[in-house]
């Protein structure tokens, strides 16, 4: 069973003031357990307004939002256990830490799920494992780290409450490419061992074309694609369209291809690629 | 970009209070005050009532609206009408024990109301039809002359206009930083005062952050950019009266003549 459907979401800012916004228009998906989702559109498409849906930060004006198959604004009361069930990780997260050790930081959303003393102290001792920081990070002033280590810590923080559903609105924004790198392995390494599903929202295809299985193209609010992340990227002259664009090596194949050179395109990772065009030159050769 | 929305309610429009120069806004709401304060007999409440319906119309923004604005204070003024019903002396109209209720009680009480809920309503007719910038702009403008007398006027419009700047933008941030700890299951307005108020550290202590964050960084923008106290800065657009301003100014003095004559045609009494 799904773990996220959304059913017909619409959703406007501001409504009935002159600063009126229609963010999502009409938007349906369906999320499963150990799904890796990508999600790309132009800036202003209403990718951060989607993901607030998933865990009831915003309530659609029409639709539905089903977390494992229930409607969350059957009860609104009930809203806050959705939250400990879709774990939301913002831009530049690193901005929401306020406690004076890590280990206070990263327990916050399990002390506030009213676990024991013991169980919090796993899983905060879990969640850093997982973003690549060892016992020796737990005492220590979070505000005197880097910043790389500032948004793990961050990302260890929703981790704890391990979430059914992990969504990260651009984790990597702002992060050298080692960085970047770093924290996507971590985020996929979780993904496999825990088999939780994740929702990546950013605007490197790269990132996206490397990581994720599926890619929502995200429109003026409206879904304008979504498919196998292969299928996605090799409509490049859409996502151009869009005012989106392809990941580099995509690029390359599909020149190659056009200059008449049999590959196929849609090699998502550079290793790919590589096998690919190594192909090419053992044919010809 | 920053949205304008969260503070001061502007609700862009181009009718002729839109137009007006935010000198001639301020200087009329000035007047506009002293009027209320001096319209106490019924026939200049009246004419004051009719004024500020004129107002109304001249804004174009819906009565509804201008209520909106008032509602907050209904409370206050309220209040401060049932005080004045029983204080002051005068004929009783009924008493029981120590209260006495006096028709000049009932009066003064009841011409109060009107008065604060026309003083709350012209002033907000303010905020609705200028945008805080300009708002700024003409105070500063205003202020000038009193640069002879050493007040900083320069840099006092200068914070002026980087608190109006940053207030949506920490709006924002305010909004973002809940969403984030409500994300990680924060609970806020429940349970006691003390938890009530433990339960905001998390947003109030990142919100804190950011903005010392922000000011150090606009600081050291502002050096590069030689920013060296406000004299002899020039703007960008320049305030300039049109004939609009000077007939709703010449308008507005007939009016206040009239409450003045009215006043010592028919002075106050009971
Ligand atoms: N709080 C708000 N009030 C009014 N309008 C808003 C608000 N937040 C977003 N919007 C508008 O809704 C639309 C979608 O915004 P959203 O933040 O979801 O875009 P996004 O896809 O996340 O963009 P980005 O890639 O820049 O983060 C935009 O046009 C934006 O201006
Ligand atoms: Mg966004």
């Amino acid at each position: 069973m799904a773990i996220i459907d959304l059913i017909n979401i619409n959703y406007c800012y501001g409504a009935g003031t002159p600063f009126e916004k229609q963010a999502l228009r009409n938007v349906s998906l369906s999320v499963a357990p150990g799904d890796y989702i990508g999600i790309i559109g132009h800036t202003g498409s209403g990718k951060s307004t989607l993901i607030r849906h998933f865990n009831g930060l915003l309530r659609p004006n029409s639709g539905h939002v089903l977390i494992n198959g229930k409607d969350i604004w059957a009860k609104p009361s009930l809203i806050r256990s959705i939250r400990f069930q879709i774990g939301l990780v913002f831009q530049y997260p690193e901005t929401q830490i306020f406690e004076d050790t890590v280990a206070a930081d990263v327990s916050y959303g399990p002390r506030n799920m009213g676990l024991s003393k013991e169980g919090i102290d796993l899983r905060v001792h879990d969640a850093l494992q997982f973003v690549g920081l060892d016992d020796s990070y737990l005492g220590r002033n979070p505000f005197r780290l880097s910043g790389g280590e500032m948004r793990r810590v961050a990302i260890a923080g929703v981790i704890a409450m391990k979430p059914q559903a992990l969504i990260l609105d651009e984790p990597t924004a702002g992060l050298d490419p080692e960085g970047r790198h770093m924290i996507l392995e971590q985020i996929e390494r979780f993904r496999r061992e825990s088999g939780t599903a994740v929702i990546l929202v950013s605007h490197s295809m790269e990132d996206i074309a490397e990581h994720a299985k599926h890619v929502i193209v995200l429109d003026q609010g409206r879904i304008a694609l979504s498919g196998t992340t292969t299928a996605i990227f090799n409509q490049a002259e859409q996502l151009v369209h869009l005012g989106l664009d392809i990941p580099q090596i995509t690029k390359v194949l599909l020149e190659l291809k056009k200059k008449g050179y049999p590959v196929n395109t849609g090699a998502t990772t550079i290793d790919d690629a590589e096998q690919e065009i190594m192909h090419l030159f053992e044919k010809g050769g | 970009m920053p949205r304008d929305i969260t503070v001061g309610q502007f609700l862009p429009g181009h009718s002729i209070m839109h137009r007006l120069d935010p000198r001639t806004k301020i200087v009329l709401t000035f007047f506009f005050i002293i009027q209320v304060f001096i319209s106490k007999s019924a026939i200049s409440l009246s004419f004051l009532i009719a004024l500020l319906g004129v107002f109304i119309a001249c804004s174009q923004v819906s009565p509804g609206k201008v209520f909106k604005g008032v509602r907050p204070m209904i409370p206050v003024i309220i209040f401060t009408a049932v005080l004045n019903i029983f204080y002051g002396s005068g004929d009783p109209v009924l008493s029981f024990s120590i209260f006495h209720i006096t028709k000049q009680g009932l009066f003064t009480g009841f011409t109060l109301m009107v008065r604060l809920t026309a003083l709350i309503a012209g002033c907000s007719l303010i905020t609705y039809t200028t945008s805080l910038n300009t708002l700024a702009a003409g105070l500063e403008q205003l202020l000038s002359p009193f640069k002879r007398f050493h007040l900083k006027v320069g840099e006092l419009s200068m914070t002026i206009a980087i608190t109006l700047r940053f207030l949506p933008t920490l709006a924002d941030e305010f909004d973002r930083i809940i969403d984030a700890q409500k994300a990680r299951g924060a609970e806020f307005g429940s349970g006691n005062f003390i938890k009530r108020i433990k339960s905001y550290f998390p947003v109030i202590l990142p919100l804190f952050m950011s903005a010392f964050r922000r000011a150090f960084e606009l600081t050291n923008a502002i050096e590069c950019r030689c920013y060296r106290g406000g004299e002899g800065r020039t703007k960008m657009s320049v305030l300039r009266l049109s004939k609009t301003d000077v007939g709703a100014i010449l308008l507005f003095l007939l009016a206040f003549s009239l409450t003045i004559i009215f006043n010592v045609l028919f002075p106050f009494q009971y």
